[in-house]
C-alpha cells in the first residue's frame, strides 16, 4: 500500500503534466479572451496589443488621464502628485509633456526641490507607480482651475522660474 | 557442520520471488511500436521562422524593469522541402526550406505554383531555407508555430534595413566632413581627400565614399525572447530589429549565444550553462501548430536579474 502511494505521488510530480515542459520559471498569465481571426493575418494587431497588454486597472488610467479627448484626460501645466513604491514614495509637479505611445505612455513632473529644478518622467504602465492625483488641473481661465495653456508641451519652463512659481502660488492659494 | 568457508564465497541470494517489490511495480510496459522522441542535443541546429515584424512597444518584467520589445508574428509559416545535398568531398548539406505569408494563385508564377503543389502548401510569398542538422528534418507541410522559441532564449533575427537613398560620407560613414567657418567653402559636409599623391596615382578600390546606403541584410543578434503568444502566433523580442513594420524577417536561434555557447559548454562538462538561464529545453525539431495547441497560449520570461534593481543595497 505505502508503494502504490508512492508511485502516485512520483507520478504526479512527473514532467509529462507540467504546463510548460520547456521553462520551468517562466510565468504562465491567465489564458486572454480568444481573439478574433482577423489578428493572426496582423491586421489591427497593434491597436490590439496596446488595448489588452497592460492590466485593466493601467488600460483605465491610458483611456481617461492618458485619452486624447476625455473629459477628463490630463491637460500640460496641471499640477499632479505620483505616489510610487520606491523611492521617492511621493513627487509632485507639474505637467510638462505626455508621451502617448499605447503601453509605453509616459509624463514628465517639473518640480523645484532646495532650488533645485527636478524632472522626473513615469511611466503609466509601470508596477511601480501606484497612484496618480491632479493637485490642480490646467483646462480654466485661472485661479483654482489653473490657466488653459497653449502648449502641448511645456518645455520653455525650464528656462522661466517665475512662470514655475506662478504655476505653484495657484496652488497654495 | 557448520560450512564457514562456503558461507564467505558464495553471495547470499533470496531464493522467493520478487513479487511485491516497488521495481517491478514501478516498470511500465513499454509498447513495441514506440519511436525515440527526439530531442534538442547541443550539436543539433533547429530550423529557422519567417514572421513579420509588426511594431515596436514596452514590456515590463516581474521585477518591474522596463524593456523595449518588438512584436513580430509568425504569418503561416510551414515546411515546403527538406533539402540533402551530397556532394563527393565535403560534408553533406541539410537544409529546412519553409515559406510563410500566403499569396493568390493568380499572382503566383507556374513554377512556384508547382513548388507549392508538390509540398501541398498554398502558395506563400517569401521562400528561405535554414541550414540545420540531419536530425532536424521536419516532415513537409508542418505549419511552425511562435511556440518553437521559448522564452528566456536568444535568437538572432535578419531582415532588409531601412533604405536611405544616396547618402553622403558623413552619414553613410561617419566621416568629419569640414568647419563650419574659417575659410571653408562650400565643401562643409564633403569627404575631403580620396588619396595620397603620385604614388599610388589612384583611389584604392573600396574607398569609402558616398553612395547607397540602407536596403541591407542585417542580422541583429542575441536578442533575448521575452514573451511568447500560441494564439496569435506572435514573438516578442528586447530591442530592435531592423527593417520597417509588416516586413519578413527571419528568426534563429542565436548562433553566438544558444549554439555556440551549447556546444562548448557540454564539451567542457559545464552541463547547467548549455542552455540560457531559466530554459530547460527546446522544442525539437520544430515547435508546430499542433504543440502550440497543448501548451498555454501565453507565456513571459522572467527577468534574469539575480537581486531586484529597484530594492537597496544593504
Amino acid at each position: 500500500m505505502l508503494s502504490g502511494l508512492c508511485r502516485g505521488l512520483a507520478r504526479s510530480m512527473s514532467t509529462a503534466t507540467a504546463p510548460y515542459p520547456f521553462s520551468k520559471v517562466a510565468i504562465i498569465p491567465p489564458a486572454p479572451a480568444a481573439p478574433p481571426a482577423a489578428l493572426r493575418q496582423g491586421k489591427g494587431l497593434m491597436p490590439y496589443l496596446q488595448r489588452t497588454l497592460p492590466s485593466p486597472e493601467k488600460q483605465k488610467l491610458l483611456d481617461t488621464l492618458f485619452s486624447r479627448r476625455h473629459p477628463d484626460r490630463l491637460l500640460p501645466g496641471s499640477v499632479l502628485t505620483v505616489i510610487l513604491n520606491h523611492a521617492p514614495t511621493t513627487f509632485s509637479g507639474v505637467l510638462l509633456s505626455i508621451r502617448r505611445r499605447g503601453p509605453d505612455t509616459s509624463f514628465v513632473l517639473r518640480n523645484v526641490i532646495n532650488r533645485t529644478g527636478v524632472e522626473m518622467q513615469f511611466f503609466v504602465s509601470s508596477p511601480h507607480v501606484k497612484e496618480i492625483k491632479v493637485v490642480q488641473g490646467a483646462g480654466g481661465s485661472g485661479g483654482k482651475q489653473g490657466r488653459r495653456m497653449r502648449r502641448a508641451k511645456l518645455f520653455y519652463l525650464r528656462d522661466s522660474p517665475e512662470k514655475m512659481s506662478a504655476i505653484s502660488a495657484g496652488i497654495k492659494n | 557442520m557448520i560450512r564457514i568457508w562456503s558461507s564467505n564465497a558464495r553471495p547470499s541470494v533470496s531464493r522467493c520471488r520478487n513479487l511485491h517489490s516497488t521495481v517491478s511495480a514501478n516498470a511500465e510496459v513499454v509498447p513495441k511500436s514506440k519511436k525515440p522522441v527526439p530531442k534538442w542535443t547541443p550539436s543539433s541546429l533547429r530550423t529557422g521562422v519567417i514572421a513579420r515584424k509588426r511594431g515596436m512597444t514596452a514590456m515590463w518584467d516581474d521585477q518591474g524593469a522596463r524593456h523595449p520589445v518588438t512584436v513580430l508574428q509568425l504569418e503561416n509559416c510551414q515546411v515546403t522541402a527538406n533539402i540533402m545535398t551530397h556532394r563527393k568531398g565535403t560534408t553533406p548539406y541539410h537544409a529546412v526550406q519553409v515559406a510563410a505569408s500566403d499569396k493568390s494563385v493568380k499572382n503566383t508564377t507556374l513554377t512556384m505554383l508547382g513548388h507549392f503543389k508538390k509540398a501541398g502548401v498554398q502558395p506563400k510569398r517569401i521562400v528561405k531555407e535554414f541550414p540545420v542538422t540531419p536530425d532536424a528534418h521536419i516532415p513537409i507541410g508542418t505549419t511552425l508555430s511562435a511556440v518553437h522559441f521559448v522564452p528566456g532564449q536568444y535568437v538572432d533575427v535578419i531582415a532588409k534595413s531601412i533604405g536611405k537613398g544616396f547618402q553622403g560620407g558623413m552619414k553613410r560613414w561617419g566621416f568629419k566632413g569640414l568647419r563650419a567657418s574659417h575659410g571653408v567653402s562650400v565643401s562643409h559636409r564633403s569627404s575631403g581627400s580620396t588619396g595620397q599623391h603620385q604614388d599610388p596615382g589612384r583611389v584604392w578600390p573600396g574607398k569609402k565614399m558616398a553612395g547607397r546606403m540602407g536596403g541591407d541584410r542585417i542580422t541583429a543578434q542575441n536578442l533575448r525572447v521575452v514573451r511568447v503568444d500560441g494564439s496569435l502566433d506572435l514573438v516578442f523580442v528586447k530591442g530592435c530589429v531592423p527593417g520597417v513594420d509588416d516586413a519578413h524577417v527571419l528568426i534563429k536561434d542565436a548562433k553566438k549565444l544558444l549554439v555556440h555557447t551549447a556546444r562548448h559548454n557540454h564539451a567542457k562538462a559545464l552541463f547547467e550553462k548549455v542552455l540560457p538561464k531559466g530554459v530547460d529545453d527546446l522544442p525539437f525539431p520544430a515547435g508546430t501548430k499542433e504543440l502550440a495547441e497543448k501548451l498555454p497560449p501565453v507565456i513571459i520570461a522572467p527577468s534574469i536579474r539575480v537581486s531586484n534593481p529597484f530594492v537597496p543595497r544593504e
